[in-house]
């Protein structure tokens, strides 16, 4: 789909929207300040992904996973130019973020299946640093004072847990390519 | 579960970096330290933790609420204008003054897009990045600053982006009507009319190429009487369901699934093709399938009964219609 956006094929920018927006819309609702801003950063994510569509690498992972690191990137760039400002209303957004099982998780993409299992490796306070950073888009510190946390100790969770699922993906890797 | 080997690691000062730049972005300060230490071995760690970052984020995906029409409409002129104007070879940014401010704030991430970088965010760090984190600090924050300057070309993008609207083979519905600029007021110009799930049906099944079955009812008590088809285009990922004698739901008790068996996956988990409602008095029902996933060998389509909204995993407990291929 993302080889035909690239060749500007209008059905395949459609069939975009349609498969993706649910998933760019849940997370720039989640990390954005506002309504507005989420509409704005939905906007602007999927600007990105016609203009880049055509340096995707499908032996560098799925389309899912290059939409969600375009989606994170421009988060997050988002959110740095507006961390003075309150963040959403819990309210606002109503969805329960929970994460996937393994077994469940293949279903969304191999590479949620790999963190779904590296995921289960984590004691839960771990996974609760992870779920605040990058599912809420809280930065460390605020993450440290959420949870009356030593910063020092938050970095240690997130570093444990980003190279856990990094080891896991590597070693999937490295299987598929050893049974090529 | 192997450790990696300690001569493959960047040193924990990096690793630092490395991870709060993917989780939360770095300060101009923090961009300068990290471009320092800058190598290869950091591009490529960097690369890796983002990957993982975004697979972590898709484990925590939930079944949110539908995009909104009006932005999803939104989105498809935006990428009608961005096309059109591409082919032309000008940025529609560009050509309009008013959006100068809104291409500066597409910054480090769109850097790294046009860098021919996604996958390696640690490649796509350089010192332009901090320039353009300067002009991010100083561009309106909104889309909707410099609106009527959109507005104006715009309406010297009309005739190119219909052009682009017409580019698909007969049948196929175009993606956008007329640009308009994020949430301003449109001028009233009539939008062609798209083609009906109806239409784009039985273009469909006019396709020699596409897969057409037929749908039987099953022995839940709901499928009395239920009788259908479904035509599916493996080429292009689309299809359609179409119904008589589907039962009207209650969406805010339950709502209708569908699902794809692909037999390059695993049977238990087939794919979602997304949820639909029956209004009251239907008599026929035609309903677009939309595979969250790519469908290889289609083998099944069915159509349970879920809660509102629907569910990752089909417990099949209610499946209403049934259709094999083959």
């Amino acid at each position: 789909m993302l080889q035909r956006i690239a060749s500007g094929d209008p059905v395949a920018v459609r069939e975009c929207i349609d498969q993706f927006g649910p998933l760019v819309w849940s997370l720039a609702r989640r990390l954005s300040r506002t309504p507005s801003d989420a509409e704005d950063a939905t906007q602007e994510i999927f600007l990105d992904i016609w203009r880049s569509a055509g340096r995707f690498d499908a032996s560098q992972g799925s389309d899912k996973v290059f939409i969600a690191m375009i989606a994170r990137r421009r988060l997050i760039d988002r959110l740095r130019k507006t961390s003075a400002e309150p963040p959403m209303d819990p309210v606002e957004v109503l969805e329960t973020i929970a994460w996937s099982d393994p077994g469940t998780a293949s279903e969304i993409s191999i590479e949620a299946e790999q963190a779904a299992k590296a995921l289960a490796e984590l004691r839960p306070e771990q996974r609760q640093v992870l779920e605040l950073g990058l599912l809420h888009g809280l930065s460390q510190s605020e993450i440290a004072a959420r949870l009356s946390m030593p910063l020092g100790t938050v970095k240690s969770f997130m570093r444990r847990g980003l190279i856990k699922v990094r080891e896991y993906m590597n070693v999937d890797a490295e299987g598929i390519l050893s049974e090529g | 579960m192997s450790e990696t080997r300690p001569s493959d690691q960047p040193d924990e000062a990096m690793v630092d970096l490395l991870i709060k730049q993917v989780t939360e972005g770095l300060s101009p300060a923090e961009q300068r330290a990290l471009d320092v230490l800058d190598s290869e071995l950091a591009s490529t760690y960097a690369r890796d933790l983002e990957r993982a970052a975004a697979a972590l984020t898709l484990a925590g995906s939930s079944k949110g609420p539908p995009l909104p029409a009006a932005l999803a409409q939104r989105l498809a002129q935006q990428a009608a204008e961005h096309f059109a104007s591409r082919d032309q070879g000008a940025d529609p940014r560009v050509a309009d003054p008013g959006k100068v401010s809104d291409q500066r704030k597409v910054s480090d991430a769109e850097k790294a897009a046009d860098s021919g970088k996604v996958a390696d965010l640690g490649e796509a760090r350089s010192a332009a990045a901090d320039r353009a984190r300067a002009q991010l600090s100083a561009a309106p924050r909104t889309t909707r600053n410099g609106a009527y300057g959109w507005l104006a070309a715009a309406a010297c993008l009309v005739l190119a982006i219909i052009g682009w609207l017409r580019s698909p083979a007969p049948g196929v519905v175009p993606v956008a009507n007329v640009p308009t600029p994020p949430r301003v007021e449109a001028p009233p110009i009539a939008p062609p009319a798209l083609p009906t799930a109806e239409e784009e049906r039985a273009a469909l099944l006019a396709n020699p190429n596409a897969l057409k079955i037929t749908l039987g009812a099953t022995k839940d008590p709901a499928a009395a009487g239920v009788s259908g088809d479904v035509v599916w285009d493996s080429a292009t990922q689309r299809g359609f369901l179409h119904f008589a004698g589907l039962a009207a739901n209650d969406p805010a008790v339950h709502q209708y699934q569908i699902w794809i068996f692909d037999a390059a996956r695993d049977k238990r988990y087939p794919v979602d093709a997304g949820v639909f409602d029956v209004p009251a008095n239907a008599a026929e029902v035609v309903i677009p399938i939309r595979a969250t996933l790519m469908v290889h060998k289609p083998a099944a389509f069915a159509v349970t009964v879920e809660k509102p909204g629907g569910v990752v995993v089909s417990g099949l407990e209610h499946v209403v219609a049934l259709g094999k291929t083959g």
